[in-house]
């Protein structure tokens, strides 16, 4: 049962865990370097608690030893899940309790110990390292072309630390002048292009905050550059610039030297705020939201307490903006600029949203990989800062559940489009699961730069590896292709739901199904079977026929063969 | 293209405002606007150079046209076509823009240059000439016509001729009983004596002895036995004229107590479990020296009809679950946050609306009601008895519910119409108080039968493979309420069906003969309202098995499995537990005071015991094995995991319309395949029928003819390159043209980029009306 290189470091016999749904449950208890693993042998089925250590965001002891002599331990997990378990205090007080062990090993960052994914040595028939190629992902999408070109000037990540070696900017644009516009932007992070139109050539392009200042400084560099993205696209004189933020915290940065784009300065853009609340609000509404739904949820007052978390609130306002790019890009024609404070967080879940919503190729799955290799992982979304791989320090104010929100918010529109996506909602729930896992590579570090001192391609195994290896599971049989559809969800409360498959998911009245899926593959097997018994049938017909036909003389009657459909 | 409106369905297929015009240059020369009119419908008023609003703040894409109203139908008659890509399946009895006065719930018309506004009821005058006029209907559609060119006395006339007739004053006045009358005239030479008014039917309608005679076998009820006392409803008028009852109790016992029953409503069999526990329902005891008594005859016989002389529990619906008035109350606040609040308004506020509304909350009580019910009977073994006041409105939602997680021939189409056939029908649902057909006593309005199909709706949506049946046949189902054609909905019961045919026979002479009463159609003829191949819309692609099957002589298979189950976890039960339905303290008790206990907060600061019901524990076990769909189902009663009904309510609003999207675009795909697999299976068929010397009649590769259940067939061999345009989550129903409120042509967008909040006089007079 255990993992390559995974290695049992203590066990603990006698441990209570007090499930919120069962109640006390008596059995054994395992720490590796990778996960926690708890059997009681007491029920039948025995009860199972299989948990990566990585989903551990805090191990607290409670109160001291009861009268009974047992300790608690109470595990808060990033996956909306908190586990409590009860053990009796060792005889022996210099041996150590199994979980001053597990604090170890669920945050090796803080103990000088490696993440295990740099550990676990699983060879996979393919290499998910390579699923993106930028320049590959760019050729795909036309580019480079007359107006757009792929620069080399980030190479060595010297004019961006968090972007991409590979950027693609307007072709009249010199390398010098991209530097210029570089120091104009928060974090040096300019407007690049994250995907073309394949027919208005309008496109979505990405950066940070100008940093315009109290004072509202002003750059010709920027002001041109944006002028040569709306030139770009002859379709349309005038460009979007999308500002995540509400106006009123977009005003605020203008304090620390940020702020928004003047329409004065920036003559045929238009500047418009998205009001997407920041990383500390939504933070804030996830904690609130596991409040509702764990353990148990309260049946009086379902709708207005999850309505007082504000997280499907957050989740429309997010696909609203990511809806208003696609439509403003689709059926305006017109080229968009998005950007929040630095352009990795909020500006991350609207690009990829839009494209997702403009681009199918995105909604297969390997597209998606790509998708989330290039929008959030290329392009610096602070994963390790945003989650805490392996690290103690639970109360971190850079933690904050953006990327959930966005996978909340493609499960949001599959649920609206069943046959859009190539993929299932296990392939969402598996991305999570993994994200916190830290059994796999690619969700360590915060940018491409670090990915690659870390070596992270050749010391960690990539999830893709493991998610192509066994696509079946992973995929949508309702899939259709249908080329150049654009999604355009409906954006509305009416159609916004909890995605209970995951927040409720630990709830044992809850049944994991996806029947309609199910169901839809039983027919295909019930297809294959029939056609093939039909055809074993026409075979027949036809060698008697031809038969009957020797004897009788006559020309050979044609059959017209069994349509099949494929 | 320019006569009126075929009854069939057709694609409209959409060109661009401009192509349309270059195409229609030479006019040819316009037909006449003529209302059709089915037999014994009348034109009562009419008006021309009316507008229907399509577009709520601009006249674009408005229809001119003649307004019509006649003794059944507000009728809009026009030339023009909508102007966007749309699909609506056709109605036989209705035109494209028709409402039956049946279905207008509210009329209001409107003077804007005057600044007034008038809701219309029957008989009244109006002081003004009206320039606008907006229905509201009872199926959510709000529809709004504008009288700017049109002649102000014809408008007038035309808008207190639909007030007046959407308000008769009598049953007879409804529509049905002309146009069934009209048949006994038109058709006479060619009438066929004792023609079942079900036409082909092959269901039970069950109101002969035969028909109950065969459920007691098919649910192997050897104990219960069919009982004809009220045969003309001589001892009572709402009961059917044949009910079952213990074997053990003779006429003249009944006969002795039916007295004591509310309304003389004795006991009645509903069904049998395979273990031998039976459902039944009952009025109260109205004498209460009589109760405990009566109380214990009953019992001891329904016990002596168990095999294994099982207790008998009883359970008080009005005392567990809302009053008819709380349930109309939910539904008039369902109604408004739904289709009349403006749209972006009330999102800000929706999830504590809804659970304002208590809609949901009430869906949930009845479906978990049911399931205790179940529990009962599957777990326990035990027969329950459902008893309300009056037995003819909880206990049908929750009798035909219990029967349909129990037994799947419920869930086959014929199985679940023959339930409604049984419980709300002959069961004797006030359909015609509870509809309001009249509009006298809105007391007495309540929709339990749309709160019962949301229920099962909420159970298809758990288990989308177990129904035979598709969420588009409840939807249809739910509106035909609103055409007063069938026996189903007119009546209070089936004696009053009898009493209004021989009243409106003996005033129209119309010659019955041996018939009893008229022979209104029951909603189960669909031929009545759709073609064959729109009716393949009700099946379900994903349904697994063919229902009617599973129970024979008494036993269903797959139920061994479940039975297990329970008799090693319940085993040692306090018998305490027994009378728990009995006192109301179920376990809505136990789980109340479990949400009273703190949360497991992150502090951790307290260990508590977990409290679980047995039949809590019951519902856990069952979802913890892989659901078997041709067993028992247990609906998922977290609050979580119950939905609102989009489709039944938001159908008619465009802004919540999906384009291209919405659960049809899977019921497309899975349509398809199934289609591909019974084309598959009846060449099959083919290739072993033919002999090898009749092979040119019968080629096995030609396609078979349109016997397919599939309305989307199995296309070519490739894939489409587009989704179909008019798939849109609302499909069936288009909302184009159907609400007075903003339009969204154009880019889904154009109500964030205009803003939202410009909304129409109609709207506040709507809030003010209602």
């Amino acid at each position: 049962m255990l993992l390559p290189k995974e290695s049992v470091q203590d066990m603990a016999k006698d441990v209570t865990y007090i499930c919120p749904y069962i109640g006390a449950l008596r059995g054994t208890l395992t720490v590796t370097n990778y996960r926690l693993f708890f059997r009681c042998m007491d029920r039948e089925p025995a009860f199972v608690l299989d948990l990566p250590l990585g989903v551990v965001s805090r191990v607290e002891k409670i109160g001291g030893a009861s009268s009974r002599g047992e300790v608690s331990y109470g595990l808060v997990c990033k996956d909306i899940r908190n586990l409590r378990f009860a053990h009796k205090q060792m005889e022996d007080s210099l041996r150590k309790s199994i979980f001053e062990i597990l604090m170890k090993f669920a945050f090796p960052v803080s103990n000088g110990l490696p993440i295990f994914a740099f550990e676990y040595g699983q060879v996979y028939p393919e290499n998910g390292w390579k699923v993106y190629d930028a320049q590959a992902e760019y050729k795909r999408q036309g580019i480079p072309n007359e107006s757009w070109r792929i620069t080399k000037v980030n190479d060595h990540y010297e004019v961006c630390d968090t972007y991409p070696s590979n950027l693609v900017v307007p072709v009249n644009i010199p390398d010098e002048e991209l530097k210029r516009v570089a120091a104009f932007r928060a974090k040096g992070r300019i407007p690049v292009l994250s995907w073309i139109h394949p027919e208005s050539q309008a496109t979505v392009t990405r950066c940070s905050q100008p940093m315009v200042g109290v004072n509202g400084k002003r750059s010709k560099d920027d002001e041109k550059y944006l002028q040569a993205i709306m030139d770009a696209n002859a379709q349309s004189h005038k460009l979007f610039i999308f500002d995540a933020r509400p106006s009123v915290n977009a005003a605020a940065n203008k304090m620390k030297g940020g702020g928004y784009e003047s329409e004065d300065a920036y003559q045929n853009a238009e500047l418009v705020f998205l009001d997407i609340h920041n990383i500390h609000v939504m933070r804030e509404s996830l904690r609130k939201l596991k409040e509702v739904v764990y353990p148990n949820i309260e049946e009086s007052h379902w709708l207005s307490n999850l309505e007082s978390t504000h997280w499907l609130e957050h989740i429309k306002l997010i696909l609203a903006g990511a809806l208003r790019i696609a439509d403003k890009v689709e059926s305006g024609k017109t080229s968009v600029v998005v950007h929040c404070s630095d352009g990795w967080d909020r500006t991350a879940q609207l690009t990829s949203l839009a494209m997702l919503m403009l681009d199918g190729h995105y909604r297969t799955i390997r597209g998606f990989q790509v998708l989330l290799e290039k929008e959030w992982l290329s392009f610096g979304h602070r994963f390790q800062l945003r989650i805490g791989h392996g690290d103690k320090n639970h109360t971190d104010a850079d933690r904050s559940p953006v990327f959930l929100q966005f996978i909340d918010c493609v499960w949001q529109i599959a649920r609206q489009f069943p046959a859009a996506f190539e993929f299932n909602e296990y392939f969402l729930v598996t991305i999570l699961d993994h994200m916190y896992s830290c059994l796999f590579g690619t969700f360590m570090c915060n940018s491409e730069q670090q990915r690659v001192k870390e070596e992270l391609p050749k010391k960690t195994v990539s999830l893709w590896a493991y998610i192509n290896s066994q696509l079946e599971e992973f995929t949508n049989p309702l899939y259709v292709n249908y080329s150049n559809h654009v999604l355009f969800p409906v954006v509305s409360m009416r159609h916004l739901e909890l995605w209970v498959g995951y927040y409720i998911r630990w709830n044992p009245r809850m049944r994991p199904q996806e029947p309609v899926h199910q169901r839809y593959k039983e027919l295909l097997a019930k297809r294959a079977e029939l056609q093939k018994r039909v055809e074993e049938l026409q075979r027949d017909v036809t060698n008697r026929s031809a038969s009957s036909t020797e004897r009788a003389g006559s020309p050979t009657r044609s059959i017209t063969p069994v349509q099949t459909f494929v | 293209m320019f006569s009126v409106k075929p009854l069939k369905p057709t694609f409209k297929s959409y060109l661009l405002p401009v192509q349309t015009d270059l195409k229609q240059t030479p006019q040819p020369p316009i037909k006449k606007l003529e209302a059709k009119l089915l037999p014994g419908e009348i034109v009562v008023n009419e008006v021309s150079f009316v507008r229907k609003c399509i577009g709520a703040d601009s006249s674009h894409g408005d229809l001119w046209g003649k307004l019509i109203c006649t003794n059944f139908k507000v009728s809009f008659i026009t030339h023009d076509a909508l102007p966007k890509q749309r699909f609506q399946v056709a109605n036989r009895l209705l035109g494209e823009h028709d409402v039956p006065l049946a279905c207008v719930e509210q009329v209001v018309t409107v003077n804007d240059a005057k600044g007034k506004q008038k809701v219309l009821c029957s008989n009244q005058k109006l002081k003004f000439n009206p320039t606008e006029l907006v229905l509201y209907c009872k199926d959510f559609r709000i529809i709004r016509f504008r009288f700017d060119e049109a002649g102000p006395q014809s408008a007038k006339k035309v808008c207190l001729a639909i007030a007046h007739y959407s308000q008769p004053a009598d049953p007879q006045l409804l529509f049905g009983f002309e146009y069934i009358g009209k048949q006994y005239y038109g058709s006479l030479g060619e009438r066929v004596n004792g023609v079942d008014p079900g036409g082909g039917l092959q269901m039970p309608l069950f109101d002969r002895p035969s028909e109950w005679d065969r459920e007691i076998k098919r649910t192997g009820a050897a104990e219960w036995r069919v009982c004809s006392i009220n045969e003309g409803y001589v001892v009572s008028p709402s009961l059917p004229e044949y009910v079952v009852v213990p074997v053990s109790l003779a006429d003249q016992d009944l006969k002795q107590y039916l007295c004591f029953f509310t309304a003389h409503r004795i006991p009645l069999w509903c069904w049998n479990h395979p273990n031998g526990s039976a459902l039944v329902r009952m009025a109260s005891i109205s004498d209460p020296l009589q109760q405990r008594k009566l109380d214990q005859r009953i019992c001891s016989a329904i016990t002596k009809s168990h095999p294994q002389r099982s207790d008998v529990l009883k359970s008080d619906l009005d005392k567990n679950l809302p009053n008819i008035q709380d349930i109309q109350a939910a539904f008039v606040k369902v109604r408004q946050i739904c289709v009349i609040e403006p749209f972006e308004e009330s999102e800000e506020k929706w999830l504590s609306s809804m659970e304002s509304s208590r809609w949901l909350e009430y869906v949930r009580a009845f479906l978990k009601h049911s399931a205790e019910v179940v529990y009962l009977l599957e777990g326990k073994h035990v027969s329950v008895i459902l008893q309300e006041e009056e037995d003819r409105d909880l206990s049908c939602v929750v009798s035909s519910l219990v029967q349909l997680m129990l037994d799947p021939h419920f869930r086959s189409l014929t199985g679940f119409q023959s339930l409604v056939q049984k419980e709300w029908v002959m069961a004797g649902h006030r359909f015609l108080h509870r509809c309001n057909h009249l509009k006298k006593n809105d007391k007495e309005e309540s929709p339990l039968f749309q709160l019962f199909l949301d229920c099962v709706w909420q159970i298809i949506n758990q288990y989308p493979a177990a129904f035979e049946f598709t969420e588009t046949y409840l939807t249809v189902l739910s509106d035909s309420m609103w055409i007063p054609v069938f026996s189903t909905f007119l009546f209070n019961c089936p004696q009053q069906r009898t009493e209004n045919s021989m009243d409106f026979a003996k005033s129209k002479c119309i010659p019955m003969g041996e018939e009893k009463a008229l022979r209104f159609p029951p909603v189960w003829d669909w031929s009545q309202q759709f073609t064959p191949k729109d009716q393949a819309l009700f099946n379900n692609p994903m349904y697994v098995g063919k229902g009617a099957t599973c129970v024979q002589n008494g036993t269903v298979k797959s139920f061994r499995r479940t039975k297990k189950n329970y008799s090693s976890t319940l085993r040692g039960m306090p018998s305490s537990l027994r009378n728990i339905l009995m006192d109301g303290h179920d376990s809505l008790t136990l789980t109340r005071r479990n949400s009273l206990v703190p949360r497991l907060k992150p502090d951790f600061s307290q260990i508590r015991e977990v409290v679980e019901s047995p039949t809590e524990r019951f519902f856990r076990d069952w979802v913890s094995r892989p659901a078997d769909l041709q067993g028992m189902l247990i609906p998922q009663l977290l609050p979580s995991h119950l939905a609102l009904w989009r489709l039944y309510f938001l159908r008619w609003v465009p802004e919540a319309s999906i384009p291209k999207g919405g659960p049809v675009t899977a019921y497309h795909k899975l349509s398809q395949l199934a289609d591909e697999v019974e084309k598959l299976q009846s060449q099959l068929r083919q290739y072993k029928g033919a002999t090898p010397a009749s092979t040119p009649t019968s080629n096995p590769s030609a396609p078979p003819s349109d016997h397919s259940r599939m309305y989307f067939k199995a296309g070519s061999t490739h894939e489409p390159s587009s989704i179909p345009e008019y798939l849109s989550s609302s499909f069936p129903f288009s909302p184009v043209g159907n609400m007075c409120r903003r339009s969204i042509l154009g880019t889904p967008l154009s109500k964030f980029l205009n803003g939202a909040k410009t909304w129409l006089s109609t709207e506040t007079l709507a809030n003010e009306a209602l």
